[in-house]
């Protein structure tokens, strides 16, 4: 994972950002299953732009802040990691300060669960939703809210160029409860 | 001038100068357009790889001879109908009875499929092409049933023909049925080692020879001439000295081509050696400058008298006309004869009289010193010869049959049983290799695979397993190299396909895997394992509903693909479908009932489906089968757990601990058990143990909750 340069309890600052996205082996993509959406965006930088695996072009939110980012599920799902890339080069008064990741089972009950200050981020920024406890590895979540509070130099819209979302990879072998770690059962654990 | 054009095409053919034999033969056929011709220009353009053109030329005739061609084109071009219809009525033979065995098993008519591979069987009983389909239908008979000694006799008479009834006629006859029986043997060889979706044109080309032979030999056989199967033979005599018949001549271009076909003879070193020698006699008589048609006519007459006693007499006369090229027809005896005599050496290879020396020549010569009529004396090596490989054919057949029934280890000691020239070909030591494949013993099967590739690297059969064997032992340099030499072997090959989809996906990239497999598919779409693949690929990347479909193509091309039972209940069981999961398990257990990783998994849904005494009971065979695998035992222990026998459960566990010390799964149900047991320090121990072998996060969040549940236990005697 990328290194934070410092992060305290509850806020933490982060500076600068991964030029390349590198994620652990372990970890898997969950976006795909997910229903997106945004609170507003300019004709032409639409959700969509948020998914398309191209850092040219981004979602431009054009309301009042703050600004939403909706991840449905349609069941729950453990999450650990959600990496955005953001460019304060490219798109300074656009480019996001303050950010809060919320979830919960609806828009009716969401709960903060990190909140995070970026100061002239370039590049994948990670957010991990890992609390400090073992047991808190994953939030176990219906949705995740991804929101906009404040932009740097207090810019009323944002840009956001790609936003990914990872959870745990599943285990491979149906109804096991734990994962096999050795050759031998892994060998005999499937047929090809 | 058709006489000659005749020769010139057949000449061209034999040479391999396609274009020159098709140019040639449309030239035959616009000056003297006879259905004859016909089918000879049907044959230079099935050689030249146009079957469209085959196609067309014989829509809608009639001849035996041209529907059989007719039916091949279309087979190649994968236009089942027609070909079916043109085959009906069925005219003799037993290559005829394979193409509908064909047919109907790519039109899913299963039943009649294996009637008619049976009857190719019964007809010619060393079509080892018939057997192995049948095998992989999963109906063979025994082999020592279908290539038993009671088929010897047929096979001889097959050989000897008519040779008690004949004179000198009779010994060409004899040496020419002879050649032709060699030319369904060598046919049924090389059929031996390619599959006939691949190179169903090859076979095709063996196979001219082989309706014509055995209708020659069954008229003989059955000693009346009435509606010949061989429709050439009856304006025979009229054309005695002019067309040559394009049987015989097949046979004898049969016989070369199949000398120069050979890819992966079981005989090889000799054999590569006769090669070249049978290629030079060959040249040497081209060269000679004796009159083909003679030569051809000489042929002629003695398929005339195969035909039955009526021609005799007219080929006697026909023979007594062309007496004064005996010259050229003793050659041509002495050709046969010793291409006979070279080939009976092979096949006689352990117990002939003959010297099976490389030394080619001298044969040559000696053949042309002895008498005909001591030929006819050698019957009892004809019948040794035939008896020995018959003998083998049984082998290979059971070897062949218990692998495609999966009993691995009969299998196995079925081809321990060959001799060591034997063995030691690419064929044995690929089925060896995937022997040991299905037994789960991949060090074995690598092992087996590696030194068929060193005896054989052109052999690209059964590499799609090897190219597995290798992505189970995550061997990933061995497997990329594998991929370039096959793709260097051939390109077009799906097996090739198959193996650089393997090597991509042992990287993670499933995407080019899969584009890799579908490319296999394109390159042949009745190749279950390609799709059997993709399924796999679609699966990890946890598309199921193309992965469903992808196996439920495999299972239509061929339904004892288990592995695409397997991959359909593994889908299901995934999607929580655990009735659909079962039954697909359960096909797959009913076609490789010796599988224990397919019993573990049925085992698994069982136990889902809350049915836990069948799954003991289905885990208990499982390790009784296979002792090795350990995961039947942790299911075992699993089950033991919930039915709340626990030191039992604590039993297997240990034992399992003691073979694989580093699965930490091991460790975290065995403190699970400690738990239960109340005793908190050992469950304490083997949590840490079961973390420090490193699982992974998921677990590692499972087991760290454990222990903290374990300490408020703890804490909570002691505040007491």
């Amino acid at each position: 994972m990328a290194t934070e340069s410092s992060e305290s309890e509850e806020e933490g600052k982060i500076t600068g950002g991964n030029q390349h996205l590198i994620v652990e082996d372990d970890l898997r993509e969950m976006g795909k299953k997910a229903a997106w959406s945004v609170s507003s965006c300019k004709t032409g930088n639409g959700v969509s732009s948020l998914r398309d695996d191209n850092l040219e072009t981004y979602w431009q939110s054009d309301g009042a802040q703050p600004h939403l980012v909706n991840i449905q599920f349609q069941k729950k799902v453990k999450l650990q990691l959600v990496v955005l890339y953001v460019d304060f080069k490219l798109d300074e008064s656009y480019t996001p300060s303050k950010i809060s990741i919320r979830a919960g089972d609806g828009f009716h009950n969401l709960k903060e669960i990190k909140t995070v200050e970026l100061v002239k981020p370039t590049g994948w920024v990670y957010l991990s939703l890992s609390g400090n406890d073992p047991r808190e590895t994953f939030v176990n979540t219906f949705m995740l809210q991804i929101v906009v509070l404040s932009n740097h130099l207090n810019g009323r819209d944002t840009h956001v160029r790609q936003i990914k979302v990872y959870g745990p990879r599943p285990n491979p072998i149906p109804h096991q409860p734990f994962q096999f770690t050795s050759r031998e059962f892994i060998t005999y654990s499937t047929v090809r | 001038m058709e006489a000659l054009l005749v020769n010139y095409v057949e000449k061209s053919l034999e040479q391999y100068m396609r274009r020159n034999a098709v140019f040639l033969c449309e030239r035959l056929y616009a000056e003297f357009p006879s259905e004859v011709n016909l089918q000879l220009l049907a044959r230079c353009y099935l050689n030249n790889n146009q079957p469209h053109s085959a196609y067309y030329i014989l829509k809608g005739m009639q001849m035996a001879q041209s529907r059989y061609l007719f039916a091949i084109a279309c087979l190649e071009m994968d236009l089942f109908c027609e070909a079916e219809a043109a085959l009906l009525p069925v005219p003799n033979g037993a290559a005829v009875q394979y193409l509908l065995g064909i047919i109907y098993r790519d039109t899913d008519r299963k039943n009649k499929s294996i009637e008619h591979f049976r009857k190719t069987l019964s007809i010619d009983p060393m079509f080892w092409a018939a057997y192995e389909q049948l095998c992989m239908l999963g109906e063979a008979e025994e082999a020592a049933v279908c290539f038993g000694d009671a088929t010897v006799p047929c096979v001889q008479e097959h050989y000897l023909g008519n040779a008690s009834s004949c004179l000198q006629i009779a010994d060409t006859d004899h040496s020419s049925d002879s050649s032709q029986r060699f030319g369904l043997e060598y046919l049924s060889r090389s059929d031996l080692k390619q599959r006939e979706g691949n190179n169903i044109r090859v076979m095709c080309e063996n196979n001219h020879g082989g309706p014509i032979l055995t209708g020659a030999v069954r008229q003989s056989k059955n000693s009346c001439c009435s509606t010949s199967f061989l429709s050439t033979p009856s304006p025979v005599p009229t054309q005695l000295s002019d067309v040559a018949p394009p049987p015989l001549v097949r046979n004898i271009h049969l016989r070369q081509s199949e000398d120069s076909l050979r890819p992966n003879t079981q005989a090889r070193g000799k054999f590569a050696c006769d090669n070249e020698s049978a290629q030079i006699r060959g040249s040497l008589f081209f060269d000679s400058g004796l009159r083909r048609s003679a030569r051809l006519a000489v042929g002629h007459r003695s398929l005339n008298t195969s035909q039955g006693s009526e021609n005799k007499a007219k080929s006697l006369h026909a023979s007594t006309k062309l007496s004064s090229e005996t010259c050229s027809s003793t050659f041509y005896q002495g050709k046969l004869m010793e291409t006979y005599e070279v080939a009976v050496s092979e096949f006689g290879a352990t117990s002939s009289s003959l010297s099976s020396t490389t030394d080619v020549k001298s044969i040559q010569h000696e053949i042309e010193n002895t008498k005909l009529s001591s030929f006819i004396s050698d019957s009892a090596t004809i019948k040794s010869g035939i008896s020995n490989t018959m003998k083998l054919l049984r082998t290979l057949g059971e070897g062949y049959r218990h692998l495609c029934m999966f009993r691995c280890k009969e299998a196995l000691n079925v081809y321990q049983k060959l001799s060591s020239k034997q063995y030691n070909t690419g064929w044995i030591l690929s089925q060896v290799g995937k022997a040991y494949f299905e037994l789960v013993d991949y060090l074995n099967a690598d092992y087996a695979f590696s030194l068929a590739r060193q005896i054989s690297p052109y052999n690209l059969e059964e590499m799609d397993v090897y190219s597995t064997v290798l992505y189970h032992l995550k061997q990933d340099m061995k497997l990329k190299y594998l991929a370039q030499e096959m793709i260097l072997v051939d390109r077009f090959a799906p097996q090739t396909w198959c193996a650089i989809g393997n090597c991509y996906s042992l990287q993670k990239d499933h995407e080019s895997a899969l584009k890799s497999f579908q490319r296999a598919v394109q390159l042949n779409s009745r190749f279950a394992y390609a799709h059997t693949l993709s399924g796999h690929e679609y699966v990890i990347m946890e598309d199921y509903g193309k992965g469903v479909e992808c196996y439920q193509t495999s299972l239509h091309v061929d339904a004892r693909h288990y592995n695409s039972w397997y991959g359909l209940g593994m889908i299901y069981l995934c999607q929580e479908k655990f009735e659909f999961a079962e039954h697909h398990f359960r096909q797959a257990y009913q076609i490789n009932p010796l599988s224990s990783v397919i019993m573990y998994y049925l085992g698994t849904t069982l136990e889902v489906l809350k049915r836990s005494e069948e799954a003991l009971e289905m885990m208990e065979t499982a390790i009784v089968i296979d002792n090795k695998n350990p995961l039947p035992k942790y299911s075992k222990a699993k089950l033991l757990l919930t039915l709340g026998k626990l030191n039992e459960a604590l039993e297997i566990l240990e034992e399992l601990k003691e073979c694989t010390p580093r699965e930490s799964c091991i460790y975290a149900l065995m403190g699970e058990i400690y738990k239960r047991n109340k005793k908190y320090d050992k469950a304490m121990l083997h949590f840490g143990i079961a973390l420090d072998l490193k699982p992974s996060i998921v677990d590692v969040a499972k087991i760290e909750a454990a222990i903290e549940k374990l300490i408020i236990p703890d804490e909570m005697e002691e505040s007491l």
